[in-house]
């Protein structure tokens, strides 16, 4: 019932417009219907109790507005809604014209009758024809008046076209609101269409990123496992299976602490794992046992758009071969260690044991001799020292340790160890303290001993008149060593690769001199292990001065430890 | 009496050249040129003045004879132990077990210098 009364309200018109008010023209007529029909009920009440003579007119007109009615709804749904507003105006009038006296219409109680087509023509027709209506009921007074020979009722058709002027502003207003109304629904669908054409490129696009992504985390051998926020796995690939030799199943949507807590891990591996899934922290190089291999691992937070954290991935690499490799090296590098120095050790000891006369009499060009045997032996132990620093270095072997030591003990060994080779070549060997540098200090005596014989022997090498000197300073909260010779300078351009390995300012240098190159890249090597800097400034021909700083750490202090660079 | 002076040393040049250094300043030498020999004649053997003791030796190594022989024998809180390796990092760690952690090369007249100034433990 409710759909077919819907039915009956309901126009299909391309003009919005148009609809609108062949719906009201609808309910209009559906209005006519109901008081013509309250018409015939009428007749049936008054036909039983009264003469039924004196209302057959009541029916006959109750029984012409349903057919009126019929036509004007069929007009209206078939045909033209402008037609069917027509008509039925049309069909007012003539109700209006017939209900009454000429004189009651005239200027009695059916005048006021007549500005109902003149409103209803503004809402049915178009604004302005509610003027045409009122001039038609005007017109229609006035030839009543003429017939009736009575004065026009000029003030009541003035009213009609003051209705007529407020129904044209009043349905004018309407209609545009409705304009506009329209016209911003019709923006707001195009909106709304081109959004949902925008995400649904977008959903398209995401779909084939993450099909890419997901091709491309298949294709790679690294296993990759993507947390969310919540630390559960939200993706993996199958390098990650073959690589932790457990099902994807056991990975997937399951919570981190289940990967840490997994018997195969290495149980030394398992906090430093768990942090770097929780913070997406980045230890350099960090490895971690996982049954027989050793799998080096690095994590990243993930951002979205907004820079708000959304997850970390985690990336294994089968590093197990490398740790073995590593593992070789590092034998290799102790074995060498000990294989080289044990022979050359035993060659200058019997050196020395010549030189000084264990087995009996030596004479002087004996001596001179054992002395060659000797010097030519420590340049060979000084190089495969240097060797095997760097190798030590290279693997990230070699450690600092943290002593408290005495600035001057650095100097008197240095002394005892570099005077000979300087008065060999005539130098002036000098250090300093400066007055407020602390007695002690914490540093790795060795280390700073070996940096400190490394920059005066450099510079005893490249100087051949002169002197060199070196001072120990204080600078805020750093100390140094300054070392400053007259020697032959550094040409300014090859300042930038004094400190590469195997590098010296020219190849005749490394003729005349001897060594790899190596000691200048050592003294950078060990003073970036302890946290320092060095510079260097040279004058060619005038000499050069080498500048170290380290942090200023005081023995009260020693808790605080020197890391190497990350 | 001679000091006695125990080598653990399984290079029989170097042992040559501690042990001639150390003659030559009147010590009294026995030799050991490997782990198991070594740790049977501290064991058995009479109670050094000196122990000079390699890190890398057959059988037992260095680190172990100090470890788990000398320093577990209060006999030997009278030597003076001195230990040589080439590994800068072996004798950093062990340097507070002992009286010397030398790293190699050994000169003869370094070690013979460092020997001549040590006077008895008990004395000191």
């Amino acid at each position: 019932m409710k759909n077919f009364i819907e039915r009956l309200f309901t126009f299909s018109t391309s003009d919005p417009e148009d609809t609108r008010k062949r719906r009201i023209l609808g309910i209009l007529l559906a209005g006519t219907a109901g008081v013509a029909l309250f018409g015939v009920l009428a007749f049936i009440y008054f036909a039983a109790t009264v003469d039924p003579a004196e209302f057959y007119l009541l029916l006959w007109g109750s029984a012409l507005t349903f057919v009126l009615v019929a036509i004007v709804y069929a007009v209206n749904y078939f045909g033209s809604g402008r037609a069917a507003a027509v008509l039925f105006l049309v069909f007012l009038y003539i109700i209006f014209i017939f209900s009454d006296t000429a004189d009651q219409i005239v200027g009695g109680r059916t005048l006021f009758a007549f500005t109902i087509p003149i409103f209803m023509a503004s809402i049915l027709l178009t604004p302005a024809s509610s003027f045409i209506f009122a001039g038609i009921s005007g017109a229609v007074i006035f030839y009543l008046a003429l017939s009736l020979g009575v004065t026009p009722n000029i003030p009541g058709i003035a009213g009609f076209f003051l209705i007529a002027f407020v129904s044209w502003l009043s349905a004018r207003s309407l209609e545009q609101a409705l304009s506009e109304l329209r016209s911003i629904n019709l923006n707001l669908d195009r909106v709304v269409a081109e959004r949902t054409e925008a995400l649904a490129e977008s959903l398209a696009r995401e779909k084939i990123e993450a099909g890419r992504n997901q091709a491309i985390l298949n294709s790679i051998a690294d296993g990759v496992i993507v947390f969310d926020k919540r630390w559960n796995a939200t993706m993996a690939n199958p390098a990650i299976k073959s690589m932790l030799d457990i099902p994807l199943q056991l990975i997937i949507n399951k919570n981190f602490r289940e990967l840490v807590e997994h018997p195969r891990l290495g149980p030394n591996s398992r906090a430093i794992l768990g942090s770097m899934i929780e913070h997406g922290t980045q230890p350099i190089g960090f490895r971690v046992e996982w049954g027989d291999k050793t799998l080096s691992v690095s994590a990243a937070q993930i951002y979205d758009q907004r820079r708000e954290d959304t997850g970390t991935v985690i990336v294994f690499r089968d590093f197990t071969r490398e740790a073995e490799v590593e593992r070789l090296k590092s034998t290799f590098v102790g074995i060498v260690s000990h294989e080289l120095r044990t022979p050359l050790n035993a060659i200058l000891g019997y050196a020395e044991m010549f030189k000084e006369a264990v087995y009996g009499p030596v004479n002087e060009k004996q001596v001179n001799m054992a002395d060659r045997i000797m010097k030519n032996t420590q340049r060979l132990l000084a190089l495969i020292n240097d060797l095997l620093d760097q190798a030590q270095m290279e693997a990230g072997k070699l450690t600092i340790s943290n002593q408290t030591i005495k600035p001057a003990e650095l100097l008197e060994t240095m002394h005892s160890l570099m005077d000979k080779p300087a008065a060999d070549k005539n130098l002036k060997l000098t250090s300093e303290i400066e007055d407020d540098f602390p007695e002690m200090l914490v540093g790795d005596p060795a280390r700073l001993q070996q940096i400190l014989v490394n920059l005066v022997g450099n510079s005893i090498k490249f100087t051949h008149r002169g002197f060199v000197h070196v001072k120990l300073l204080r600078q805020d909260d750093r100390w140094g060593i300054e070392v400053t010779d007259s020697g032959q300078g550094i040409p300014e351009f090859e300042i930038p690769h004094i400190f590469e390995t195997f590098r010296q300012v020219d190849r005749a240098a490394t003729r005349e001199h001897g060594g790899f190159g190596l000691g200048l890249s050592i003294v950078k090597q060990l003073v970036g292990l302890m946290n320092g800097e060095i510079s260097v400034t040279s004058k060619l021909g005038e000499g050069s001065v080498f500048l170290i700083r380290f942090p200023l750490i005081f023995p009260k202090e020693s808790s605080v430890t020197w890391r190497p660079h990350e | 009496m001679n000091k006695l002076a125990l080598i653990i040393e399984d290079d029989e040049d170097l042992a040559n050249i501690f042990a001639e250094a150390l003659r030559g300043i009147g010590f009294e030498i026995e030799n050991a040129l490997d782990g198991k020999v070594a740790r049977e004649r501290l064991i058995h053997g009479a109670t050094p003045f000196l122990i000079l003791l390699d890190m890398h030796l057959p059988h037992f190594s260095g680190r172990e004879l100090l470890l788990n022989v000398i320093k577990k024998d209060p006999r030997f809180n009278t030597s003076w132990i001195m230990i040589t390796t080439a590994d800068a990092r072996l004798a950093e760690e062990l340097r507070d077990q002992v009286d010397f952690a030398m790293i190699k090369p050994i000169l003869f007249g370094q070690l013979r210098d460092l020997a001549a100034r040590l006077k008895p433990k008990d004395e000191i």
